[in-house]
């Protein structure tokens, strides 16, 4: 009788096993066909189609994008903005949080709901102003315009997240610190950061990719070339080289490798991150 | 033991805390106030300007600006055939949001949840379109519904069923649920990731308890799990939602509102009247149906997120 139930089981493993297979390379394929067109002739690509294997591997498909698309300007400014907005933003809303985790004050419950409405805010609702804002600024086109609306966009998320982490950290130590004459700062600063490193590493790397890939608010602040970020560069790239089938592909790979490559990587921390706090351990 | 409990028992000690106390009060406010201020400088101010300038008639560039009233609302869902099929689209497109990547993700977190051999990898490659930028995810699966070189056309043809083959982006009826399939595609992985987490908060005991009881496996599945992930199921359903009302970048890449206006939703039309036509006033307008819909949605989330 036990041996039944363990062939069943075996039955069932195998054919979990099996639909999931099938569903994932059905989920691969349409990773599979854009490099299967980015390293080969346009040539090639056409005479053969999508689903051979390529005669030769053109691996000057990725320069020529690289260099025709303009990659590296807007490479540059994504990175350029990553390192402005992401310390900046995560500071902040570890300085915000805090308060909202360990003390006890005035209207501390409906500043953290003012926070928290900020996650259904659709960034439309706020664009036009903006566009406004950044000309009388005169930062209108630069990807300085990016950085106010990028850390006021995160805000909620990160401060939702960090006050759950930081209510973790046993308020004892908080307390030895006062008493040992630390102020508030001192004790954000050497007690609270410190333990909070895991934390605090995987907002990064969540914030690194949404900041990498926003679009629309980077579409509507910025026109000028010189000041695209990769998004909004790969639909211009898109635009021009449309019917450079094996071009465009390279070029969407040139874009997407730096996330998938962090993804992978740090793929344990991202998800901890997304679902912390959200549901219940 | 606690700093007050301590301090009663030593008057001078109390004393000095008192005195130390005093501060207190405003500090939480200091450290708030950077987060306060960008907040409602670069996030609140702007949805309030915005609120503002629904109100008038305006190109988004002149000085002038003249007051209309509730005009710009009526014409939404009166006058603006468009405005009401990007509406309408949007409500169609959400309700598949609720349905499709949320089951789907339910399913393979069941599925993953169980000893399988290579599932983290699974779970990888299932997961990794969602962190990709919406807009190289429109473009890749422009070339997967490319009419003559994308893959789906060419399946189609070497199975046979030439006759299938279509202009998937091209076609009045078949490019909002083409989009949709991108959207599938790629955000199966968020419902997925957090019904993992959801099941494993599970305990082992119930289902144990439940076995003993002699419930089947649907029973089990029935009584336990789907219970145990009432809360997921808030977040996830409410995500949907949300997300569902803010679509823009998969409509705006693979399909730029068309062919016609046939897959306009509210936030690529909200883009076009603001951004291209110049109609600043009827574009704020619209962005603030998107914000009041999805406001109201969110309240039992945010409730939720605040507990």
């Amino acid at each position: 009788m036990f041996a039944d139930v363990r062939n069943q089981r075996r039955l069932e493993q195998t054919l979990l096993f099996i639909s999931l297979l099938v569903l994932s390379l059905i989920w691969l394929t349409p990773f599979a066909t854009v490099v299967m067109s980015a390293i080969r002739s346009q040539g090639d690509l056409l005479s053969r189609g999508v689903f051979s294997w390529p005669k030769a591997i053109a691996w000057k498909n990725f320069s020529d994008a690289w260099n025709t698309g303009d990659f590296s300007i807007y490479f540059r400014n994504s990175l350029l903005l990553i390192f402005l907005k992401v310390p900046l933003g995560i500071f902040i809303a570890a300085l915000a949080a805090y308060p909202l985790a360990k003390m006890r004050f005035r209207f501390s419950g409906a500043i953290f709901i003012f926070f928290l409405a900020g996650l259904a805010v659709p960034v439309q609702v706020t664009l036009q102003p903006l566009l406004v804002m950044m000309k009388q600024l005169g930062i209108a086109n630069s990807i300085f315009a990016l950085i106010p609306p990028y850390v006021a966009f995160g805000l909620p998320f990160q401060i939702f997240v960090l006050r759950g982490f930081f209510r973790l950290i046993p308020s004892e130590l908080l307390e030895a610190a006062r008493l040992d004459g630390a102020s508030e700062w001192t004790a954000f600063l050497r007690v609270m950061v410190p333990l909070s490193v895991p934390a605090l590493a995987t907002l990064c790397i969540i914030d690194v990719l949404n900041t990498w890939n926003e679009f629309l608010i980077a579409l509507v602040l910025i026109s000028a070339k010189e000041s695209r970020t990769v998004p909004v560069g790969l639909l211009q790239f898109q635009g021009e080289y449309s019917s450079q089938y094996t071009l465009l592909m390279a070029g969407i790979l040139i874009s997407i490798i730096p996330v998938i490559v962090i993804f992978i990587f740090l793929q344990r921390y991202f998800v901890a991150g997304l679902t912390s706090g959200a549901v219940k351990g | 033991m606690t700093v007050s409990s301590l301090a009663e028992g030593r008057p001078a000690f109390a004393r000095a805390r008192r005195r130390r106390r005093i501060p207190v009060a405003w500090i939480p406010y200091l450290f708030l106030a950077p987060a306060l201020i960008w907040y409602a400088a670069f996030l609140v101010y702007p949805m309030l300007q915005s609120l503002y300038i629904s109100f008038f008639d305006w190109d988004g560039l002149s000085p002038t600006m003249t007051f209309v009233g509730l005009k710009n609302y009526v014409t939404i869902f009166v006058e603006d055939e468009i405005a009401r099929l990007a509406l309408w689209n949007n409500i169609l497109w959400t309700l598949g949001a609720l349905v499709l990547p949320t089951a789907i993700g339910l399913m393979l977190a069941l599925a993953l949840n169980r000893r399988v051999p290579g599932s983290t990898l699974f779970r990888t490659i299932f997961y990794s379109p969602a962190v990709l930028p919406l807009v190289a995810v429109g473009l890749i699966w422009a070339w997967v519904y490319n009419p003559n070189f994308g893959v789906v056309n060419t399946t189609l043809k070497s199975i046979g069923l030439r006759s299938w083959a279509a202009g998937w982006l091209s076609s009045y009826e078949l490019a909002l649920p083409a989009t949709f399939v991108t959207f599938v595609w790629s955000h199966v992985g968020f419902p997925m990731i957090f019904y993992l987490a959801g099941l494993q908060a599970i305990s082992k005991e119930y289902y144990e308890a439940a076995t003993i009881d002699g419930a089947n496996a649907f029973q089990r599945f029935r009584h336990v799990t789907l219970p145990g992930l009432t809360e997921t199921h808030v977040i996830v359903l409410s995500l949907a939602v949300i997300n569902g009302f803010k679509v823009f970048d998969l409509v705006y890449t693979m399909t730029y509102g068309g062919p016609g206006r046939s897959t306009q939703v509210l936030g690529t039309w909200m883009y076009f009247q603001t951004f291209q036509y110049y109609h600043a006033g009827y574009g704020s307008a619209l962005a603030w149906v998107i914000a009041a819909i999805v406001l109201v949605i969110a309240i039992p989330y945010i409730r939720r997120m605040s507990r």
